[in-house]
């Protein structure tokens, strides 16, 4: 009696079952739940930077690195689209920006998402927090902005922190602008430049590499950010940022962070590095 | 002079909200003026500020998605503390098995169309899971249709538990399983300690610290609203303890407070009030931010979407259908099974969102999921009409606890009737409404007696609105309120042992009790001796002719005691057992006269219910029943 009131209903569901099954089958297979990714090359992620060795970020050489928080990265977000080659290729920061990636990937090179940069690039959802920081030689004291103004600066060429530092700093003295990072850090190593900026990972990185050398000597109230950047019009953005996503689920980027960068910098934490603010 | 002043850009965190708010304003108003809900329009407004709009609120912004976290987590606690539990009780089979029904058949359906797309087994899972919960979108339509007592309604409703606690543990799982990397059997024992003890903080130890917090932190009503807001918060952090994701908990803390917090009452208006006007429509326009015309627009998406409904509404109506079978209701009643299961909102977004985060769903899957609540918003909305056109059946009496009014005309008195009214409503999900009753002869600003009479409501644990009337007695003020109120119950706290403004059946007149047969029915009242705060043993000392005659008492008793109460013999009279500090003995009105003027009579509480003619004649005067604005709510 009852399975008589049921055969109809029964018989819609397996029917049901069957076409959605057909259906979805006949859909895009390749396409997870979490986006494809279809690499350049079969088998190989390529990934550009700009500079290696860039400390704490990228160790060893191009032809060979060794480590650092991006270099791993870029290897976990390899295995997890399954491919078993990682090729790194170098690329200027200044053609990074403009979206020329030298025919890699994705750039993993510390870049800052920026409006104006995704002009010429595609991002994934942020891996980092990555305020402006001060990098000064030890016994350099910054209590302010005003004090900060009167220092002799040097900066990268085409990045943000140019344009933080013109912006919150407004330097009182001729500020000595460089094509690379490690031009801006020589500068301040011989003496050229009194203090520098650069990214807090980065700045953090040298510092606790080279305490002699280096100290960094506060951060400027920033919500920059990190990010993976992949070609315009790239057709693996949704499955680069569904990996950033899981990764950080995973605690994955938290792992890398203490690892290479000794901090908790997922939230842009640096507590003991002091905050410059504008009106200070 | 203009060359002085120097505007500079605005930005941080008032831009933010203002633009927030004004999507909150503008954006329900002018979708509802199109015709289009207006969920609809907080979405597209949360689009329109984001980074895929105007990119007026950018990519790295965190103001706004934590506080769309903070709105998620209130969205749930809505949702389990809004549940009438009642209805799971009193229709057992036909909701645990739609339930079941309603809950496995989009979840198999969605999960094989995720195997089927080739996605991981997690994200087909999740996929399913999210397919198979619902949200009570058309029920206050089908409410106010009269169909609220229908048993398939109340199938549908209380279903929703079932669906929802199924779907947020299966969530619970698939996100222990990502973020630990570990084997499913760690995963399955760490997520199955994990809910034990967060349905054993929520259902048992939150209640009793959420009710101890309502007694005695305070009367205020902004107190009582962060003692809810506190309860959720910390249920979702003991559940992310044990990495359960906390809107888990949330919604397991709103089942645990369901009967702290009657639908009726004071503080769900509030939270009512508070999360639809901000933290539920912040989560929406946060969920806006995600949404991409030029992904959802594309085919993949499209055929996403087209997947999903046929996968999700497929399955409910297959749901509705086999139960409809199962248990005798009729298409209209299927129709209306179907129309409260298949709107998607609530658990099906939180969970999207979670898949989200966790990396599991690309931007794709979530515009895909978006167009399956449009849809499924609107097919349920017009099966909802269609099926309500169709019933006849009217609204059938509420259970005697939905609406309690206490008329007291001294507060001091007032504490062990509203102890007991309070038991009373918790056992029906209902609420009780405190009435002060203000001699005409008295001064007409009873201020100090409302502050007293707060205090005493607060310490009872009550949570209506506290009402005041000008009346010539506490039970005809009781009465008249009770009507207007549409009450269900009247409790008349008895004011002293003298006092003879309430009339004994006896002094009136046998024709008085003939005319006041033939006029129109009022809830029933009952007066109730004595005063205490913490109910002891509940008897029922009754004759066999009164026992009979009076359902009400047997009715009243077996929800104070939580079950069958202790009879004792016709003959009892042992007194002093019966006035036993705390005890709640129901006995004749006559006796119940004796008993007062008793030495301790104030110990006990003694509860005589009143003649129905004698309750019909204390209207008689009234023309009418009175509006509610008739008595003044403080």
């Amino acid at each position: 009696m009852l399975a008589a009131r049921l055969k109809r209903p029964l018989a819609i569901a397996a029917v049901a079952a069957v076409l959605a099954a057909a259906v979805a089958g006949c859909a895009n297979a390749s396409s997870g739940a979490a986006g494809s990714f279809t690499p350049r090359t079969a088998n190989t992620l390529t990934v550009a930077t700009a500079q290696i060795p860039d400390p704490g970020f990228w160790e060893g050489t191009f032809a060979h690195p060794t480590g650092g928080f991006e270099y791993r990265l870029a290897q976990k977000l390899a295995a997890r689209f399954g491919l078993n080659k990682l090729k790194v290729v170098e690329v200027p920061f200044h053609e990074l920006v403009r979206g020329r990636l030298g025919g890699a990937d994705l750039a993993l090179s510390d870049i800052t998402i920026t409006d104006e940069r995704a002009e010429h690039l595609d991002f994934s959802s942020s891996y980092l927090k990555a305020p402006p920081s001060i990098l000064v030689r030890p016994g350099t004291e910054v209590s302010d902005v005003k004090a900060a103004r009167a220092l002799h600066w040097a900066v990268q060429h085409d990045t943000t922190l140019k344009t933080a530092l013109e912006r919150s700093i407004e330097p009182t003295t001729q500020t000595l602008v460089f094509e690379h990072q490690r031009e801006v850090l020589l500068a301040l190593h011989v003496g050229r430049a009194s203090a520098v900026m650069l990214d807090l990972p980065v700045a953090l990185a040298y510092a606790r590499d080279s305490p002699r050398s280096y100290a960094v000597a506060g951060q400027l109230p920033s919500e920059a950010q990190l990010g993976v950047a992949l070609p315009q019009g790239s057709h693996n953005v949704e499955a680069i940022d569904s990996a950033i996503r899981g990764l950080k689920a995973e605690g994955e980027i938290d792992r890398l962070g203490h690892e290479w960068l000794h901090a908790d910098l997922q939230e842009g934490r640096a507590e003991d590095v002091p905050v410059l603010r504008a009106e200070e | 002079m203009l060359a002085l002043i120097e505007l500079s850009t605005p930005k941080g965190a008032p831009r933010e909200f203002l633009l927030v708010f004004a999507v909150l304003l503008l954006g329900p108003i002018l979708f509802r003026r199109a015709g289009i809900p207006g969920i609809i329009g907080l979405l597209v407004g949360g689009y329109a500020i984001g980074p895929h709009g105007l990119s007026l609120i950018g990519a790295g912004n965190n103001t706004l998605p934590d506080l769309g976290q903070l709105g998620l987590l209130y969205l749930m606690f809505v949702a389990g503390v809004e549940l009438d539990l009642n209805l799971i009780s009193k229709y057992r089979r036909s909701t645990i098995s739609f339930g079941i029904l309603t809950f496995a058949i989009p979840f198999v359906l969605g999960t094989v169309v995720g195997l089927a797309l080739g996605w991981e087994t997690l994200a087909a899972i999740l996929l399913g899971s999210l397919l198979a919960s619902h949200t009570l979108i058309t029920y206050p339509a089908v409410k106010d249709a009269g169909l609220a007592s229908d048993p398939a309604v109340a199938t549908a409703v209380g279903s929703t538990v079932l669906t929802d606690t199924l779907a947020l543990i299966v969530l619970a799982a698939v996100a222990g399983s990502v973020a630990g990397g570990r084997s499913s059997v760690e995963v399955a024992a760490q997520v199955g300690v994990g809910l034990i003890v967060l349905v054993g903080y929520s259902l048992f130890v939150l209640p009793q610290m959420a009710g101890w917090a309502f007694r005695w932190l305070g009367t205020e009503r902004a107190v009582r609203y962060v003692v809810a807001i506190t309860a959720f918060l910390s249920a979702a952090t003991v559940a992310e303890l044990f990495g359960i994701e906390g809107i888990v908990g949330a919604f397991f803390a709103g089942l645990g407070m369901n009967r702290l917090v009657p639908n009726e009452g004071q503080l769900m208006d509030r939270i009512e009030f508070f999360g639809g006007a901000v933290f539920i429509p912040v989560f929406l326009v946060s969920v806006g931010l995600i949404l991409d015309p030029s992904v959802m627009v594309k085919s993949e998406t499209l055929g996403l979407a087209g997947l999903f409904i046929l996968a999700c509404l497929g399955g409910k109506v297959l749901a509705a259908q086999i139960t409809a079978r199962l248990f005798g209701f009729s298409r209209a009643q299927a129709g209306l099974l179907f129309s409260l299961s298949a709107a998607q909102a609530a658990a099906t977004l939180a969970a999207t969102v979670i898949g989200f985060q966790l990396g599991l769903f690309s931007s794709a899957v979530v515009n895909a999921v978006l167009v399956l609540i449009f849809a499924s918003v609107l097919a349920s909305t017009i099966a909802g009409a269609r099926a309500s056109a169709r019933m006849s059946s009217p609204d059938g009496p509420r259970p005697l606890g939905t609406r309690v009014v206490v008329g007291v005309a001294d507060p001091a008195l007032a504490l062990g009737a509203l102890t007991l009214a309070r038991r009373i409503a918790r056992a029906d999900g209902g609420v009780v409404h405190p009435l002060l009753v203000v001699p005409e002869s008295a001064p007409f600003a009873p201020r100090p007696a409302l502050a007293e009479l707060s205090e005493v409501v607060a310490a009872a644990g009550v949570d209506g609105r506290v009402l005041t009337i000008v009346d010539r007695s506490v039970l005809h003020g009781a009465l008249r309120v009770g009507r207007s109120q549409e009450a269900t119950l009247v409790l008349v706290a008895e004011p002293a042992a003298d006092d003879d403004s309430q009339q004994a059946p006896a002094a009136l007149a046998a024709g008085a009790r003939e005319r006041a047969e033939e006029r129109s029915p009022a809830p029933p009242v009952a007066v109730v001796r004595g005063n205490a705060g913490r109910l002891g043993v509940v008897r029922m000392r009754l004759d066999n002719e009164e026992l009979q005659s009076s359902s009400l008492a047997t009715e009243m008793a077996r929800r104070v005691a939580s079950g069958p109460a202790e009879r004792l013999d016709e003959d009892h009279a042992d007194w002093s057992e019966l006035l036993a500090p705390g005890d709640v003995t129901f006995v004749s009105s006559e006796l119940a006269d004796t008993l007062g003027k008793l030495p301790g009579a104030a110990n006990g509480l003694v509860v005589s219910t009143v003649a129905e003619w004698l309750i019909r004649e204390e209207s008689a005067g009234d023309a009418a029943p009175e509006l509610p604005g008739d008595a003044t709510a403080v």
